[in-house]
């Protein structure tokens, strides 16, 4: 290995793991004023928004537009896992429904 | 470590590791097309492990950047893993800081996501998200390795793989909808992660979303007494 990269490596690794570790390193030993732990209670759901929504309404390029294979696949996704409950089945009909529109579209 | 929860974890992560196989290979490929060796590449999953900042980096490296930009781009994509990681604090308060370590090491969001659908099974159980996140961390090194290797063994545009992680996604989103404010806070999210997403540069829309829809929601369930 090259040794610049092994520094390019090296320095990502290590500034990729401390906001991994720090928050869990410290907050599992400090007690959590409740207030704060409330707000932890809805990071999941806003997360979760923050990552899916974008993904339907930006393109590659980061300009905002309407991405419709990805919106239309993402409807019956959505009413598959509210009905059905499962993260494989989302997963497969998701790609069935985006693969078939590739055709369509 | 409880054996049979990590069975568990590996298990769960089955779906991300179908995710994972075809991204890496893509990745993979990108890494080779910019110069890096399959052994670096290896390296770089094994170490890094954060998909959209590996992607990064290799386009900075085609366009010939150094390692220290490169760095600093690393770290603020990878700076909204502090919320990840505050949130599975709560769940991990009896474990040693060397087993925390290597939990923190391999979180990415496609873990974290999964990890969350479920908490009753991550509630100081070190072993089933040691299991999780091993598997994941394994798919992603083994996808990447492999395109590197021997380029993209599969058209990774066609198949519908892009919307296998989008899939996914959704699907555990709505998974955390258990309540019926929970409706509404995923509403007032997304609508703020398209505002943040169209105004600020890079992915400060994910750490902006989660602080303002957190606030909406301890506000609301305030009100609710909920």
């Amino acid at each position: 290995m090259r040794p610049e990269i092994l520094i390019l490596i090296l320095g990502m690794a290590l500034v990729t793991f401390l906001p991994r570790f720090i928050p869990m390193a410290l907050f599992s030993r400090w007690v959590i004023p409740g207030r704060l732990k409330r707000g932890l209670e809805y990071f999941p759901i806003s997360i979760l928004s923050a990552i899916v929504f974008p993904i339907l309404f930006f393109n590659g390029e980061g300009r905002m537009e309407i991405q419709s294979p990805y919106l239309l696949s993402a409807i019956p996704v959505f009413l598959f896992a509210w009905k059905v409950k499962s993260l494989w089945g989302s997963v497969i009909l998701g790609m069935g429904v985006y693969w078939g529109l590739g055709f369509v579209l | 470590m409880d054996s049979h929860q990590f069975r568990n974890g590996v298990r769960a992560a089955l779906p991300i590791v179908f995710g994972y196989l075809p991204v890496g290979m893509a990745f993979g490929v990108l890494a080779r097309q910019a110069g890096l060796t399959a052994t670096e590449v290896g390296w770089m999953s094994l170490l890094v492990y954060a998909g959209a900042s590996q992607f990064l980096a290799v386009e900075m490296i085609f366009k010939g950047a150094i390692w220290v930009p490169i760095v600093i781009a690393t770290f603020f994509i990878n700076l909204r893993h502090l919320l990840m990681s505050s949130t599975l604090s709560l769940y991990f308060n009896r474990s040693r800081l060397r087993t925390l370590g290597l939990l923190a090491a391999q979180l990415t969001d496609e873990s974290f996501a999964v990890a969350m659908s479920n908490t009753s099974r991550i509630e100081n159980r070190p072993g089933y998200l040691f299991g999780l996140q091993m598997t994941s961390h394994l798919a992603w090194i083994t996808g990447s390795v492999g395109g590197a290797f021997f380029g993209g063994l599969i058209d990774h545009q066609s198949y519908g793989i892009p919307f296998a992680l989008p899939a996914l996604f959704i699907c555990l989103l709505v998974f955390q909808i258990r309540k019926g404010h929970h409706v509404f806070i995923m509403v007032v999210a997304g609508v703020a992660s398209l505002f943040f997403r169209w105004v600020f540069p890079g992915n400060w829309y994910i750490i902006l979303t989660a602080l303002v829809a957190s606030g909406v929601g301890i506000y609301i369930s305030s009100k609710l007494k909920v």
